[in-house]
């Protein structure tokens, strides 16, 4: 009978899309009107300006460059936390005595604050601060850095603490992958003469993909719309050369120019949206089934 | 069985979620039919609301008995409403927008212009009774009009923040050219002291040289900075503007300050003249009273910034000004408010507690503390001070204190330090809708 097959009446789904709908939707739709006109702070009546708003976008060099360090950012917290995350997974998936500890280590600073982060790698990060105390230390004092005060490098610094912080999480859903996949595959790729790289390759990575595909959308998603480790760590200086589209909304909003704050924020809303669904639909067809 | 043990959580979800949007729900009615209860016209007993930043509550205006001895004598309440203080600045916006105004507000005068648009939102007060007895119109008026409310016209000075201690102890004098200036660092660095401490971790810090010296550079031509807010005057046509911040570099390049001027930020700045790490600091003369909470042995004092000859020490804007905004729905109540404080009891009280320079004609200024006698007597009383470029500005100034701190990185010459803010002031200036922009 059909009323046995569905245990729930599909009624049950209006509370919540009621509340996406309020809390998302419609703040949604209403951003994109705003975008198109020039509310500001300081004036009373908000007329419609077309594409100003983004126009003056594409003109402005702060924002430019708050976009490609957003873009650096994120493609460098992918990778980096991905690569290093199937590395630990793989790594400690192994019969180690120390496996457990070890994995309570490399997640751990994941649950830290953010700004508990900023207040432990602020000093780290010094010129004369230990990170390059341990690089002179070694030898290798000609990698010193002003690591959070150069302008050309202050970003990359910014990404390698996202990426010391979070990889132990994307770690995390990639034992549990690991640990979906049956032993069998593995005794029967040994027995066919398969070393550990092609184990790896042929049979760990695809049937990884699954994992892999959500920590890429995590991590994509959560690094173009990257916010509070610039904001706690450099505050978007010095002068503007840490700036990301998050913090650039901020400062928009916090000179009073309404409009063009929604302008970017809804640019950044169809960004993240035309960049993660194809990759997401592209993915999922690279799936296979176990 | 298992059909059972699956829905109770279910109908135990539901549940919640039903309370706790019924819960909205009568969380908003009972605050609307509380904003309607306050609009009853009519009732002697009002209250007013005032709104103020929860980082102000040590504010001489929300004292509890100066409250309590207000509505013993009027019976007007006042009623708080505490801002966090990282948002006032929204909050007040988002009040104001929607006409869900408070009676008073307590904000900064010159952020106010900036900020909250006080033309269009703030009522002038040039005709309240205790105007008539102001000794500094000033500090309290924006647009040649009075639009806010202090018993104190004790702006804050900025400059050079020295130990006194060691200068005496070297045997300097004051410098008053930048050549005198460099020649002190020298002295105090081959002591084994830094000599100028510089947070621009914090951008606004690196504001301070140039805010004092800009203004001291154009004192001659008293309507450069009406010019400048018309677009008839550029920040790039002084040359000496180019100068003032090459001093502020060189002071740096010189190595007579903290090596790592963009990581160490001004909450070190109190720790670092206490442990006598630094002689000399630029900032306001608020630091020297911070130190002095913590150390009152340490003797501090503060000199004009040594940029150019004849140097005034900067004034900065006065804060912590009571405004009533236009829309309040008890204006009368709410300058009833001022006028009780500016009464000369309750205002001569005010200002004993806090040690206040009064604007008052009759009420007196108590007796200050040493570093704010000598201020008073070395500039404020032969008038050699003046506005900071701070007190002009319409518009915000962040952008120009990140491009020194561009400066500082090694990213930008002065020149494009001054084209950049040029360039972005015109930006910002258009955006507000200034004439001639």
């Amino acid at each position: 009978m059909k009323t046995t097959k569905s245990l729930y009446s599909y009624t049950l789904v209006w509370p919540a899309l009621a509340i996406y709908t309020v809390f998302f939707v419609v703040p949604a739709l209403i951003g994109f009107y705003y975008s198109f006109t020039d509310w500001r702070l300081d004036r009373l009546e908000i007329s419609f300006v077309g594409w100003d708003n983004f126009k003056r976008i594409f003109t402005d060099d702060t924002l430019i460059l708050a976009m490609k360090n957003t873009f650096i950012f994120a493609i460098a917290t992918v990778i980096g936390k991905n690569v290093l995350g199937i590395a630990l997974a793989v790594a400690l998936n192994m019969k180690l005595k120390s496996r457990n500890f070890l994995r309570a280590i490399f997640y751990s600073p994941s649950i830290l604050s953010v700004l508990v982060i900023s207040i432990i790698f602020t000093p780290l990060l010094r010129t004369e601060g230990a990170v390059n105390g341990i690089l002179s230390a070694i030898g290798l004092s000609s990698l010193n850095q002003a690591w959070l005060t150069d302008p050309s490098i202050v970003i990359w610094t910014i990404a390698g603490v996202s990426i010391w912080q979070h990889t132990g999480f994307q770690m995390a859903i990639y034992l549990a992958g690991l640990q979906s996949i049956s032993k069998d595959y593995y005794e029967a790729a040994t027995i066919d003469g398969a070393g550990s790289w092609k184990s790896f390759r042929y049979i760990t990575l695809p049937l990884l993909l699954p994992a892999i595909n959500i920590n890429l959308m995590l991590t994509l998603i959560g690094g173009l719309k990257v916010f509070s480790e610039v904001f706690v760590l450099t505050g978007g200086g010095p002068g503007n050369a840490s700036q990301v589209v998050g913090t650039i909304i901020l400062r928009t909003f916090g000179e009073g120019a309404w409009g063009l704050g929604t302008a970017i924020n809804t640019l950044l809303f169809v960004a993240v949206t035309l960049i993660s669904i194809p990759l997401l639909l592209f993915m999922r067809r690279k799936e296979v089934a176990e | 069985m298992s059909f059972n043990t699956k829905r109770w959580p279910a109908l135990l979800l539901s549940g919640l979620l039903s309370i706790s949007l019924a819960a909205c729900g009568s969380g908003s009615e009972s605050s609307s039919s509380d904003s309607g209860s306050s609009e009853t016209p009519g009732k002697s007993s009002a209250t007013i609301e005032l709104a103020i930043s929860k980082s102000s509550q040590d504010s001489p205006f929300i004292d509890e008995s100066l409250l309590k001895d207000f509505e013993q004598e009027t019976g007007i309440k006042v009623n708080l409403q505490l801002l966090p203080a990282e948002q006032t600045a929204t909050v007040l916006q988002t009040k104001l927008a929607v006409n869900e105004t408070p009676d008073l507000v307590q904000y900064n005068l010159a952020s106010a212009t900036t900020d909250l648009n006080l033309e269009r939102n703030f009522e002038i007060l040039d005709d309240e009774a205790w105007v008539s007895r102001l000794q500094n119109k000033e500090v309290l008026s924006a647009y040649g009009h009075v639009y806010s409310f202090h018993v104190s016209q004790d702006t804050g000075m900025q400059g050079v923040v020295y130990n006194k201690d060691m200068f005496s102890d070297l045997g300097l004098e004051i410098p008053e050219t930048f050549e005198e200036f460099l020649a002190v660092c020298e002295k105090i660095k081959a002591s084994g002291v830094t000599p100028v401490f510089m947070p621009y971790k914090d951008n606004w810090a690196a504001n301070i040289w140039p805010a004092a010296a800009f203004a001291n550079a154009v004192a001659d031509d008293p309507n450069f900075f009406d010019d400048l807010n018309a677009n008839k005057k550029k920040w790039t046509d002084v040359p000496e503007f180019v100068t003032i911040l090459e001093q502020q570099y060189e002071i740096f390049k010189q190595g007579y300050t903290n090596p790592d001027v963009l990581s160490d930020s001004y909450d070190m700045a109190v720790g670092k003249f206490l442990n006598k790490e630094v002689a000399m600091m630029f900032m306001g003369d608020w630091l020297i009273e911070n130190v002095a909470e913590k150390d009152p042995d340490m003797k501090l004092g503060l000199f004009a910034i040594p940029s150019g000859e004849g140097a005034k020490l900067g004034a900065s804007p006065l804060g912590g000004q009571l405004f009533i905004p236009k829309k309040a729905k008890h204006i009368e109540e709410a300058k009833q408010f001022l006028d009780y404080i500016a009464s000369k009891e309750v205002a001569q009280k005010m200002v004993d507690e806090r040690g206040y320079v009064s604007n008052f004609n009759d009420v007196t200024t108590p007796e200050l503390p040493a570093y704010k006698q000598e201020i008073v007597d070395q500039y404020i009383t032969p008038k050699k001070t003046l506005l900071t470029t701070d007190a002009y500005m319409l518009v915000d100034r962040s952008e120009l204190y990140r491009a020194l701190q561009d400066q500082f990185a090694g990213s930008k010459t002065s020149e494009q330090v001054l084209q950049d803010w040029n360039d972005k002031f015109i930006q910002l200036m258009k955006d507000k809708g200034i004439e001639g922009f």
